[in-house]
């Protein structure tokens, strides 16, 4: 049985007799696994500073969980889930919630949320533009900025006013019988510029449910999507900015997957170059070949020595691919940048001063796996050519 | 002494019509020197192809040393190159990219023999050989007898019990050619290794325990 140490320095040796050839050859798969490599490491960098910038643009640690609805059947948030809910280690703060529909009674439309007021503001962490925050059980309400606004531009209501809403509801026999309710504005947040702009806050005290939501505070971004499968194993919907990083590394998955299969065609051809070179090193060899199995070696020893020399040329390949393909994704980087943000518009200056390609170790032995096992299936058949040979016919040859 | 080589009623045909050996009967005993000669296309090397294992016969028996050779096992045949047999083709027979020293080590390779050994080996060879001197040199810098020298190194470096020759002098020139034969008779003196020699110079029967005619793929009295 041949050492594979010996093995590998018999091939080697094979493989850098023609120098000129195993260049060229190794270049063939190079240029592939640079391909791959350069539009891989733009995917992965595009997509990490997508990512990036929803996280800096959104409140990634909050998320409202929904009552799920399934096969159209709804799901309600029983008190035992909330309890679940809050006991989660990595959930910082819950709150849960209904939502309202009031009218005034100019019918400007306000949709209010109904919340423990103490657990609202363990979630939402809100400041004050003006006023305070609301006691439990009274008709006190809290205005998000841009309700605020309006209510204040159109129908005159201001911090301490006592106002007037109608809650829509019906009497027996199906006419609408609004209900009016009393409340006094206390205090109005800050510009948040999410949902909360939009809202009334109210605390009734009300401690049963139904609730149709909870909102939940996480305690890192890193721990949301273990926290967003605990949740929605318990049969609720998760809502909140995860679901664009999601869709974000959906939609990368796929230009990624598309992008490598064009670059893929030069793999092929990479890998085609390969056998070609091995079919014609195999058949100008044939009479060594016949003399190395008359002097001892096995077919098994020939089919080894060639996929060995495969194997070379594959990691020679690889890395020489790496190496370009690094040196394609600096190019990319440059060259490609003030295109890209160009392309995308303003919403992606963000991406001015950062790079635009990542190269990862993961990339780069992605590269390697490639272009050695491409080497290696292109050496197959040469190989078993080679092994296959009449030792008498092979070595009459010249 | 034992015979290190029997063949009955060995046959080959190739194809329908040629008949390259047919109804081959020779015995060789262990040391013996001994030459196969015949016309081109007498059936000589296919003779020794098949006594080295390289080729199958069509009909007959081959026993090297004592057992029985079973042509469609690999593992045999393999296994009998590698130990029992060693090879001098006539002509471009040492691999390029290697010194002489790297041929004559290359069978060991196979064997799993581990460097240090191989190279000791090697040199051992290459100084009986009498080129010791050109342990270095790449076949491309040596000349037609010197290769041959290498050749036969490589083919005694396994320490085999029979040695095949086939047409080792064709290539060369006659004072070379009788140096090389010589060599190959003092090695079969002093080592007792068997010689199987094809040849069609008559030069070379000179000195032979056997000489083996072949015409028309038959022994010829």
């Amino acid at each position: 049985m041949v050492r594979l140490s010996d093995v590998a320095t018999v091939s080697f040796r094979q493989v850098t007799r023609k120098r000129l050839r195993f260049l060229l050859t190794m270049l063939g798969i190079a240029i592939g696994v640079a391909a791959v490599v350069g539009v891989v490491s733009l995917g992965e960098g595009v997509r990490t500073l997508s990512v990036e910038m929803i996280k800096d643009q959104s409140d990634l640690t909050l998320l409202e969980v929904n009552a799920d609805i399934r096969d159209g059947v709804m799901i309600p948030i029983t008190g035992q889930k909330i309890g679940e809910i809050e006991r989660d280690p990595a959930i910082a703060g819950a709150v849960p919630s209904q939502r309202i529909t009031y009218a005034t009674e100019r019918q400007t439309f306000i949709s209010a949320l109904d919340a423990a007021y103490s657990g609202f503001e363990s979630v939402f962490t809100p400041t004050y533009l003006d006023g305070r925050g609301v006691q439990t059980g009274t008709e006190e309400v809290v205005f998000g900025y841009d309700l605020a606004e309006t209510l204040r531009r159109y129908e005159g209501i201001r911090i301490g006013d006592r106002f007037t809403l109608l809650l829509r509801d019906y009497d027996e026999e199906g006419r609408p019988a609004d209900i009016r309710q009393e409340f006094i504005l206390v205090g109005v947040l800050r510009e948040r510029g999410d949902e909360l702009d939009l809202l009334m806050i109210t605390d009734s005290g009300r401690t049963e449910g139904p609730f149709d939501s909870v909102f939940v505070r996480v305690e890192s971004p890193d721990m949301v999507f273990p926290v967003v499968e605990r949740v929605n194993g318990l049969g609720l919907a998760s809502h909140g900015a995860f679901e664009q990083i999601r869709a974000v590394n959906q939609l990368f998955d796929i230009i990624v997957m598309v992008l490598s299969g064009f670059t893929g065609i030069s793999l092929v051809i990479g890998a085609l170059m390969i056998m070609n070179t091995m079919i014609i090193s195999v058949f100008e060899r044939t009479r060594e070949i016949g003399i190395s199995m008359a002097i001892g070696a096995s077919s098994g020893d020939i089919l080894r020595l060639i996929l060995s020399e495969c194997l070379f040329i594959g990691i020679a390949g690889g890395i020489l691919g790496n190496l370009l393909g690094v040196a394609f994704a600096g190019v990319i980087n440059s060259v490609g940048r003030n295109f890209v943000i160009a392309e995308l518009g303003a919403g992606f200056s963000g991406f001015a001063g950062a790079d635009i390609v990542m190269v990862t170790p993961e990339i780069l032995l992605i590269g390697m796996v490639i272009a050695i096992v491409l080497s290696l299936l292109s050496g197959i058949y040469p190989a078993l050519k080679a092994a296959r040979l009449h030792p008498a016919d092979a070595i009459r040859s010249l | 002494m034992a015979a290190i080589i029997q063949t009955e009623d060995l046959q080959k045909r190739f194809g329908r019509e040629v008949m390259a050996l047919d109804g081959v009967t020779i015995s060789v005993e262990e040391g013996e020197y001994v030459t196969v000669t015949g016309r081109s296309g007498s059936g000589k090397s296919t003779l020794l192809n098949i006594i080295g294992c390289l080729d199958q016969p069509t009909g007959g028996t081959v026993r090297i040393a004592g057992a029985t050779v079973d042509y469609t096992n690999q593992h045999q045949l393999v296994d009998l190159r590698r130990t029992r047999l060693g090879f001098v083709f006539q002509h471009f027979s040492l691999i390029s990219g290697m010194t002489a020293s790297e041929n004559v080590e290359y069978p060991l390779i196979f064997s799993g023999v581990p460097k240090t050994e191989r190279k000791k080996r090697a040199m051992e060879m290459l100084e009986l050989v009498g080129i010791l001197d050109r342990a270095d040199h790449l076949p491309g810098e040596l000349s037609g007898g010197q290769q041959q020298r290498v050749a036969i190194s490589r083919a005694l470096v396994a320490n085999p019990s029979l040695v095949l020759a086939d047409e080792p002098t064709g290539n060369l020139d006659s004072t070379t050619g009788g140096e090389i034969i010589s060599l190959m008779k003092s090695i079969n003196d002093e080592s007792g290794t068997t010689f199987l020699i094809v040849t069609h110079e008559p030069g070379i029967w000179i000195g032979t325990d056997q000489t083996i005619h072949l015409a028309d793929g038959r022994l010829v009295a």
